[in-house]
């Protein structure tokens, strides 16, 4: 063990030196390695950045949640003119649903309409205008900035009353106190009575709660949307993760009932949930994360290569300093230790030199993608830059360890 | 020295030293093909696009109510949805005005529309277009079996129908659908013509729809319900430009604009909208190839380490070279056409990796099979700048090695 310790320790010093008798060419060697390490850390920061926009994004929908919806949402297997042809969910539905549904936790209805929302001279156009009920904050996971949801008696009344988005709010009432100021929608003024904090994230769009603006949904098909045209989505909130399952089940047979469905025919409404979205959005990340690692990946390929390279013209050049050793009574594994600790070394220097690099760059990635270096993220490069000087360097090193003593004390 | 006579002594130092010569071009082999592949497949992905978005002919342009491309988000369909229509009237205004065209068609297009013929349907995503005769031509329709409209189809209302290859195989899979009747919407029509494929984009047919002449469209559908484009084509080339500017001044006299008013229809055609397709997606194209430039990068860094390395170990032969004549510059060259040739070999390799690998990964995306030449050559001249880059400070530390020094050094 000692003897192992002491080769260690010699091996480092000796490939140390052997570092610096050639700065140029270590420099060299290790900028390769650095170039690998900065692109491939500065790649999976940034993969990892867009999948969390995607994840924080998604959950602002509630894992709990089902749609009962006319369209399925996330998967084509359906031909649209099937879809098309589907019966228009109504408020009926909803109220047979809810009365006979025992499982959820909260249901309740939606419908939305695209309109241009002012106050004042300042408007924003094309928002998403949900229209609900008072049972909607129950199936979703909103939080307020200020005011409050709109309660039974608003919704029951249709009140013109309105709830704002973050984003919304912030575009119409830059200076805060949006509370009880009327907004104009159509030439219908309706009074804002909450406020929502920030929810989702960009990849949301539109769906995004923060571009949406709430109220009592008999607004929506007074003013805005014929309720003969306009499908009704139900949002159903399961009890806990355990029982979403359940309460799917529950709801197919309640719905088909309801649509008075034959047991030979097939559903005409979609149960969508936001597993199908999380599906899309996984193998989307997926690729691009496979792409970019692999690109990335090739330009640490090539400054693995250009080490293997440089170490072999270092055991070339030290012939006959390896055949000296051997003379003396080195085995042919400190031989070995000796040029892989040399690599090694070059690598982990480049690492460290390339994760400084990619955490200083990530900084500025971070001014578009939200993103930092994760600490798991710094030990693999730490670990990927060694088991690279490791690999590319054990061929030279072999190589050297096997020397004959005899032929390399004669080399010239 | 004799150009040739440089490259056999740099082709001579790589043979000497097969292994290390072999590990540095495989550095530049990766770097090189990484942005052929890249750039294979987005040239790949983008020539799909081109075709399915070049429906126009040659020399065509279309007036239409929609911009071909929107963007600025929902709010602006608003101000497109606001614009009149444009009618039949207005179109045969503008054929009559528009001498110096070729041809002027009009069209006018209805989907999801579903086509019987006997027991057999096509689903309902059929696009159906009621079409002057000079439409063929604008919108690269050729037919294939049968005869397209003429004159007397639309002034006599017709009630003929031609099919695309898709329609016409669904509805009459045995024999020709030719003379046979269709039933479209309830109204009775005899084919007269099939069309020629225009093939798939991203393994979307093309082929799913069918033409009716323009008149009979309209007593089908009405008279008002849907916006007319007009396509026009131009004799050649150069009146093409000329002939959109005054198809543009014509049509806003049509349309009765004052002078500083808007356009309140849009003119496009197959450059126009392959320019905007190219600004939105050559972000992402210069994204992805500088990526892929940072393994070239390394590469490099690996090509100067290793001429170093030579120019180290050649030390005698340059103070050699130098004691009997070779002048600065003879030792310059000879090491920088050494680089380029590592560099050449390299690259030669990469680009035919590059090329196999990018379009073998197209194919996944059903895209078509493309050699980007532009490409190839750019990676060939990388190679050579690459290797003039990274040979230069090698070179220039040979060039200007001391003979007497070079000669004594062990």
């Amino acid at each position: 063990m000692t003897n192992f310790l002491f080769e260690l320790k010699e091996g480092l010093l000796i490939s140390l030196r052997a570092i610096r008798a050639n700065k140029v060419r270590a420099i060299l060697t290790t900028l390769g390695i650095v170039i690998g390490i900065t692109s491939v850390v500065l790649m999976s920061t940034a993969i990892k950045g867009i999948d969390n926009a995607f994840q924080t994004g998604v959950s602002s929908l509630g894992s709990d949640n089902l749609y009962i919806d006319k369209w399925e949402w996330f998967n084509n297997d359906i031909p649209f003119w099937e879809l098309r042809n589907r019966k228009n969910l109504r408020l009926d539905d909803y109220e047979k649903y809810k009365e006979l549904a025992k499982l959820p936790l909260a249901v309740a209805p939606t419908v939305w309409s695209n309109q241009t929302v002012k106050y004042k001279e300042r408007n924003v156009e094309s928002i998403l205008i949900q229209g609900t009920n008072h049972e909607y904050i129950n199936t979703t996971n909103l939080t307020f900035n200020e005011g409050r949801f709109f309660n039974e008696l608003e919704s029951n009344g249709g009140r013109q009353v309105c709830v704002l988005g973050f984003d919304v709010a912030k575009n119409l009432f830059p200076r805060g106190n949006a509370l009880n100021q009327d907004v104009k929608i159509r030439g219908q003024k309706f009074k804002v009575i909450g406020v929502l904090s920030e929810q989702g994230s960009w990849v949301m769009g539109n769906f995004n709660p923060d571009k949406q603006i709430f109220m009592p949904i008999t607004n929506i098909f007074k003013y805005f949307q014929s309720e003969f045209f306009r499908s009704v989505t139900i949002n159903v909130k399961a009890k806990n993760s355990q029982m979403v399952e359940e309460t799917k089940e529950e709801a197919i047979g309640i719905m088909r009932k309801i649509r008075g469905l034959k047991y030979n025919e097939a559903n005409d409404f979609s149960i969508n949930q936001q597993e199908g979205l999380l599906n899309t959005i996984n193998s989307t990340v997926g690729v691009i994360q496979i792409a970019g690692l692999f690109i990335t990946g090739l330009s640490l390929f090539v400054g693995a290569v250009g080490i293997m390279n440089i170490m072999f013209v270092s055991v070339k050049e030290r012939t006959k300093e390896i055949g000296i050793r051997k003379a003396i009574g080195a085995k042919r594994r400190t031989i070995l230790g000796q040029f892989l600790t040399e690599s090694a070394i070059i690598c982990l220097l480049g690492g460290l030199v390339g994760l400084l690099l990619a955490i200083i760059l990530s900084m500025i990635v971070n001014q578009f993608l939200p993103t930092s270096v994760q600490a798991e993220t710094v030990v693999l490069a730490i670990l990927i830059s060694l088991i690279t000087g490791v690999i590319s360097g054990f061929a030279p090193a072999y190589s050297a360890a096997k020397l004959d003593p005899v032929e390399a004390l004669r080399y010239e | 020295m004799h150009i040739i006579e440089i490259i056999k002594v740099a082709f001579g130092s790589l043979r000497s030293n097969k292994l290390r010569s072999t590990l540095t071009i495989v550095g530049i082999i990766v770097g090189i093909f990484s942005i052929i592949a890249i750039s294979t497949v987005i040239e790949m992905l983008q020539t799909t696009i081109e075709k399915g978005v070049s429906q126009l002919g040659q020399n065509t342009f279309q007036i239409q109510k929609w911009p071909a491309i929107q963007s600025g988000g929902p709010g602006e369909a608003a101000k497109f949805r606001n614009r009149p229509d444009i009618i039949l009237e207005e179109f045969y205004l503008l054929k009559e005005k528009l001498v110096e065209a070729k041809s002027v068609g009009a069209e006018q297009w209805s989907f999801g529309r579903v086509i019987k013929a006997g027991n057999r349907e096509t689903n309902p995503n059929v696009q159906v277009s009621g079409c002057t005769p000079d439409a063929f031509p604008n919108n690269k329709w050729t037919v294939e079996d049968g005869r397209a409209f003429n004159e007397k189809d639309i002034q006599s209302y017709s009630k003929v129908i031609i099919l695309g290859p898709d329609v016409a195989k669904k509805l009459f899979p045995n024999y020709s659908a030719l003379n046979q009747e269709v039933t479209v919407d309830g109204y009775k029509l005899r084919v007269i013509g099939i069309l020629e494929s225009q093939g798939d984009i991203f393994g979307q047919s093309q082929d799913n729809f069918a033409l009716i002449p323009l008149t009979a469209f309209q007593s089908m559908y009405g008279k008002r319900s849907r916006s007319i484009n007009i396509t026009v084509m131009s004799h050649d080339k150069e009146t093409y430009t000329e002939l959109m500017q005054i198809a543009e001044g014509y049509f806003r006299t049509i349309r009765k604009l004052g002078p500083g008013e808007e356009n309140n229809f849009d003119i496009f055609s197959n450059e126009s909208i392959l320019t905007r397709i190219n600004d939105i997606t050559s972000g992402v194209r210069i994204g992805s190839i500088v990526v892929a430039a940072i393994a070239l990068l390394a590469a490099g860094v690996g090509i100067m380490n290793i001429m170093l390395v030579s120019v180290t170990e050649r030390t005698r032969e340059i103070g050699i070279r130098k004691a009997i004549g070779a002048k600065k510059v003879n030792v310059l060259v000879q090491f920088i056409v050494e680089a380029i040739t590592l560099c050449l070999i390299g690259g030669i390799a990469g680009i035919f990796l590059g090329v196999l690998v990018g379009n073998l990964a197209g194919s996944f995306l059903n895209a078509n099979a493309v050699i980007p030449i532009d490409w190839v050559l750019i990676g060939v001249f990388l190679c050579v700048l690459i290797g003039v880059t990274f040979g230069t400070y090698p070179a220039y530390k040979a060039a200007n090695l001391d003979p007497i020094e070079a000669l004594r050094y062990e």
